[in-house]
């Protein structure tokens, strides 16, 4: 097979050429035929549906797949202009540096400082430098000082994806290959991270993988989109690519920022921007830039997109409302770890969607397990029925063998309403149909993600969910699909927390929202009060919603 | 096509890294076991010792199971008895030696196999060994000569049954339960389970 | 297991010790311990590793008083023994010939029972006031351990504390499965069954520290640089100069007494 296809370019830093990976005993191909070039100095982002292959496919360049994780590899890659075999996994680390989608990949259990200085310890540098170049990382990543000595399994979900990140960021290599770096990240840092792995670098390039597009766009030369029979479906300019192609990755389930989708809903009314917008402040000009009757024809086209962004319907009536757990006086505690939040006051009714935002390390995570029930308070009381939770690490809810006894599981246990034969529905609809018989560990992340809100939200039995960054590597169809069964499973009477770092989804979905921060809660109010106070934002960690100056002038250009 | 393939004796960084935490997590019970067996004695005196004694073997079992290099078995229960001394084992330094008598009566064991099988019987027969080995090696230490041979004939073969069942079988067994949990999947192990079965 | 470093520099002087050189003179006295077959000498180590991790670490009087707890439960094991079983396979007597220097009149249960606890608080002497990633950074460059073996090591020390959240993950798991709170300790059939987990999350959390450790370039070959390993010092010399002297005198004075 490879014969048929021209030999990479020699000046490419990275080169598939018809790359196809079969885990063992998998009746399918995990990739592929895959056929990609990194250029020198090129931002290459590559996009696709969750389980289309991309980590595999990034796995592949090192040689840590077939080496390190087994699986059958076929077709020709180049790696630095030579084959991959030609080195070891490791004999790679000191021009390639990768970082993984799992942060618990990245990171090997140390302490802080020894994690970020791991790679260069085994590149042989000199002590001096090797100390800047972690206290540089250190400082740009906006890592505290005071974690240096703390175990990276004391830290909280987004914290240690910073500190991977600076592990990442320290080598300082000429090719990074990121696999979703900021999916736990908080709006602030988020930006600060996509700002720091996307500052051009003589001679670096990076290829990276990730669903928060919005930020990212403007710092990217080149897409390529991974379909979900494992090929390249597209490639090319950004912002030209999302306006071309929009049909085609919203049917096959992959992301498209913010601009795109109001680009395009302008064009369905003829008053799309001459050259496709790149990002929000593109949108914002040409909006104001329109005549009158460009704007009304602008409002109608935006209607149907404002509405989505914000929850829909009356909501529960507050008389007929009933609470479904309460924390009085409480201080919050992460097991074994010191108080982290004193003096909570939180009640959250049924039929409702709280939405739990704040920065990382804040609490929230501890904030969702004390609400649930799961976590013994060190002073204060909670009443309620018991709540179940959907972890912030996935891998944490499976306890079988395979994705399909996962799921039986969840439909046998006590007070599930599901009926016999539930489970082929439950798979399908969370299109895990044709993993049903692999282990839960051998999934790709969004699969992971998944199959946990699958086993969770399937029998219907939680009086309180709590959804700890549900949202967080699923790709777009799944999110959609995610977002729709909450507001059904809200409706239903069920009260949801909602932890997320992703503000316009808190817009949509959460009337009331929490702001989690300096030792407590910093705010308990309406959604959109929240976010319409910049300063409080600020403080907490967070960002406006991406979406807010569309928001902002729609309302003003009211007729 | 490249395909990885059950390699040479070379070990990988991954089995290094499951044979110390294969090392460890048995250096916690192991030190469980110490509190099982000193209640157990108080009641039923110092035979005890000869009956809960295989459980102090299966480390060696399970990694050579899993790992099927030379020098598995030995250098798991010398970690799990390092590590145990570590996190303050009321024995002391002497448990180093124990630790490399009793795994080297389990290698010995697979090395007459030439690391070639590891099926229960071979288990059994290497948890026999590490009781053998290690009841030579209590003879030395506590002067056994000076005992009864019928007491003697007793220990023994309560000690033998003890390595089957505690460090063979049930190692055996525990190998069983984590090969289903699919953490296994790319080991050794796995590699002769699908080859045996293709 | 872990050291804090913020403490201050008296109280913290085992703390700061190489590991090398206090591992070597634990190790010396364990022997000693094992050798000397004397209540007196027993007592002498018991409070001499007392008093040092009081003065010298962090640990208060009840702290150091607890971690004789589970050493004296083992100990008492081979006081019934020997008391319950005097004529039967005397398993303390025979314990007591094997030690080359005996002194008659005290029986050996109680000598035995001081042992446990003597060579247990000098080894927890060594590891409570020991930084696992400091003595496996000393071990690889003072005694050319291979990186690929040593930080293997390490991965399986700092387990050890994970094993305890990562258990309490489990139980909330199913916990919720079941509906309500886990206890706050778990039982015994609990306890049991948890292990198969627990084993499997080991594993699994050591093949992705290998996949980690590789990708960021870990291998047998190549110079490696070793950062922050512990350097010998002044007070390293002085330490063991001062515990060889306490042992001498330890030893002498049961020589001449017995
Ligand atoms: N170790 C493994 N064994 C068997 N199958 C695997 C293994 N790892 C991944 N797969 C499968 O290979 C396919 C590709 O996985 P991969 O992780 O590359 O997807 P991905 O594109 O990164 O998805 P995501 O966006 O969800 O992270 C998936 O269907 C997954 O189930
Ligand atoms: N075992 C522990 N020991 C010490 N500190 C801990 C421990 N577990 C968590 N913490 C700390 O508690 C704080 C709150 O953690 P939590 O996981 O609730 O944060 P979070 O708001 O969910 O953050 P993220 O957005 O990053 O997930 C963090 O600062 C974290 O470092
Ligand atoms: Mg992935
Ligand atoms: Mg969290």
């Amino acid at each position: 097979m490879p014969g048929a296809l021209p030999a990479p370019d020699q000046g490419c830093v990275a080169a598939w050429r018809g790359v196809t990976v079969r885990y063992p005993h998998q009746p399918r191909d995990a990739v592929g035929p895959v056929t990609l070039d990194l250029a020198p100095g090129e931002h290459l982002l590559l996009l696709g549906p969750s389980g289309a292959g991309k980590s595999t496919l990034l796995d592949t360049l090192t040689g840590l797949v077939p080496n390190v994780i087994p699986a059958a590899l076929d077709g020709g890659i180049t790696a630095l202009g030579s084959d991959p075999a030609s080195r070891t996994p490791a004999g790679w680390s000191r021009d390639i540096a990768r970082h993984f989608q799992d942060a618990d990949q990245t990171l090997c259990g140390m302490r802080v400082e020894d994690e970020i200085a791991f790679a260069l310890e085994n590149q042989g540098l000199d002590p001096g430098a090797i100390q800047e170049r972690v206290a540089a990382a250190m400082r740009q990543v906006g890592i505290n000082a005071a974690w240096r000595e703390r175990r990276t399994t004391t830290l909280s979900g987004g914290e240690r994806q910073l500190v991977a990140l600076a592990a990442t960021l320290a080598q300082a290599s000429r090719v990074l290959l990121v696999d979703e770096p900021t999916s736990h990240l908080a709006p602030l840092a988020a930006g600060r991270l996509h700002h720091l792995l996307m500052t051009r670098a003589p001679g670096r390039s990076v290829l990276i993988v990730d669903h928060r597009l919005d930020g990212l766009i403007t710092a990217i030369d080149r897409v390529a989109v991974l379909g979900r029979d494992g090929r390249i479906m597209v490639e090319g300019q950004p912002a030209a690519l999302f306006r071309s192609h929009a049909a085609e990755l919203d049917a096959a389930g992959v992301w498209r920022p913010l601009a795109s989708q109001i680009d395009t809903a302008l064009a369905a009314m003829g008053v799309a921007p001459p050259r496709p917008p790149a990002n929000i402040a593109d949108v914002m000009t040409h909006l104001t830039a329109l005549d009158r009757t460009g704007q009304t024809r602008a409002r109608q086209a935006l209607e149907p997109l404002v509405a989505a962004a914000l929850p829909s319907g009356p909501g529960p009536e507050p008389g007929a409302r009933t609470v479904a757990a309460r924390l009085c006086g409480a201080d919050c505690a992460p097991f074994l770890g010191p108080v982290v939040l004193r003096n909570v006051d939180l009640t959250i009714m049924r039929g409702e969607i709280l939405g739990i935002l704040g920065a990382n390390g804040a609490g929230k995570s501890t904030l969702g397990l004390s609400l649930a029930g799961l976590l013994r308070l060190k002073a204060g009381s909670r009443d309620g029925a018991a709540g179940g939770v959907a972890f912030q690490n996935p891998e944490s809810q499976f306890v079988s063998g395979s994705v399909r006894e996962e799921v039986e599981a969840a439909l046998a246990a006590p007070g599930s309403k599901a009926r016999p034969g539930a489970v082929e529905t439950v798979l399908a609809g969370w299109g895990l149909g044709h993993a049903a018989s692999q282990h839960p560990f051998e999934l790709s992340h969004g699969q992971k993600r998944r199959l946990a809100l699958a086993t969770l939200t399937a029998g219907g039995r939680w009086p309180l969910l709590v959804l700890d960054e549900p949202m967080a590597g699923l790709d777009a169809a799944s999110a959609a699909s995610l977002a729709a069964r909450i507001e059904a499973l809200a409706a239903e009477g069920h009260a949801i927390a909602l932890i997320t770092h992703d503000m316009d989804l808190a817009l949509r979905l959460c009337r009331r929202s929490v702001v989690v921060g300096e030792g407590g809660i910093m705010a308990d109010a309406a959604t959109t009060d929240v976010m319409a106070d910049p300063a409080l934002l600020a403080r907490a960690g967070l960002a406006p919603p991406v979406f807010k100056p569309v928001l902002d002038w729609f309302g003003e250009a009211a007729p | 096509m490249t395909t990885s393939e059950p390699t040479s004796y070379a070990w990988t960084q991954r089995e290094i890294l499951i044979v110390a935490v294969l090392g460890a997590v048995f250096a916690v019970l192991y030190l469980g076991w110490v509190q099982v067996w000193l209640v157990a004695q108080a009641f039923f005196g110092p035979v005890t010792m000869d009956v809960v004694m295989g459980f102090w073997f299966i480390v060696s079992i399970i990694a050579a199971a899993i790992i099927r290099k030379p020098g598995a078995a030995l250098f798991s229960e010398m970690l799990a008895a390092g590590i145990q001394i570590l996190l303050g084992s009321p024995a002391g330094l002497i448990l180093l030696l124990t630790g490399f008598v009793q795994g080297a009566g389990a290698e010995a064991v697979f090395a007459a196999t030439r690391w070639k099988r590891y099926s229960l019987p071979v288990l059994i027969a290497a948890g026999i060994g590490a009781a053998v080995f290690s009841f030579i090696y209590t003879w030395f230490r506590f002067n056994y000569g000076a005992l009864a041979p019928g007491l003697l004939v007793l220990m023994f073969t309560l000690r033998c049954l003890s390595g089957a069942l505690l460090a063979g079988v049930l190692g055996h067994l525990v190998v069983e339960a984590l090969y289903k949990t699919g953490v296994l999947s790319g080991l050794p192990i796995d590699h002769a389970r699908r080859a045996a079965r293709a | 297991m872990s050291t804090p470093r913020s403490a201050g520099p008296v109280a913290c002087f085992l703390d700061q010790l190489h590991p090398l050189p206090k591992l070597i003179v634990c190790l010396i006295w364990l022997v000693a311990a094992i050798m000397v077959f004397d209540a007196r000498f027993q007592a002498i180590t018991i409070i001499l590793a007392a008093v040092a991790l009081m003065l010298f670490s962090r640990f208060s009087v009840w702290l150091v008083l607890g971690l004789m707890v589970p050493f004296a439960l083992f100990g008492a094991g081979f006081l019934t023994t020997s008391i319950l079983f005097r004529d039967g396979s005397d398993f303390a007597d025979k314990m007591a010939a094997e030690a080359p220097f005996v002194s008659e009149g005290v029986s050996a249960g109680i000598v035995l029972f001081l042992r446990a606890i003597a060579c247990g608080m000098v080894s927890a002497l060594f590891t409570l006031t020991t930084d696992p990633g400091d003595l496996v950074k000393a071990l690889m460059k003072n005694w050319r351990l291979s990186p690929r073996i040593g930080y293997a090591l390490f991965s399986a020390l700092n387990l050890v504390p994970d094993l305890a959240s990562e258990a309490q993950q489990i139980r909330l798991a199913r916990a919720m499965k079941r509906g309500r709170l886990p206890r706050r300790i778990p039982g015994l059939a609990e306890g049991f069954s948890l292990m198969l987990p627990l084993l499997a999350f080991a594993i699994r959390r050591a093949s992705r520290a290998a996949i980690a450790m590789e990708a960021r370039g870990l291998s047998r070959d190549g110079p490696r640089t070793i950062l922050g390993a512990p350097v010998l010092a002044r007070r390293d010399g002085v330490f063991a100069a001062l515990a060889l002297a306490l042992l001498a005198v330890a030893l002498v004075q049961v020589w001449l007494f017995r």
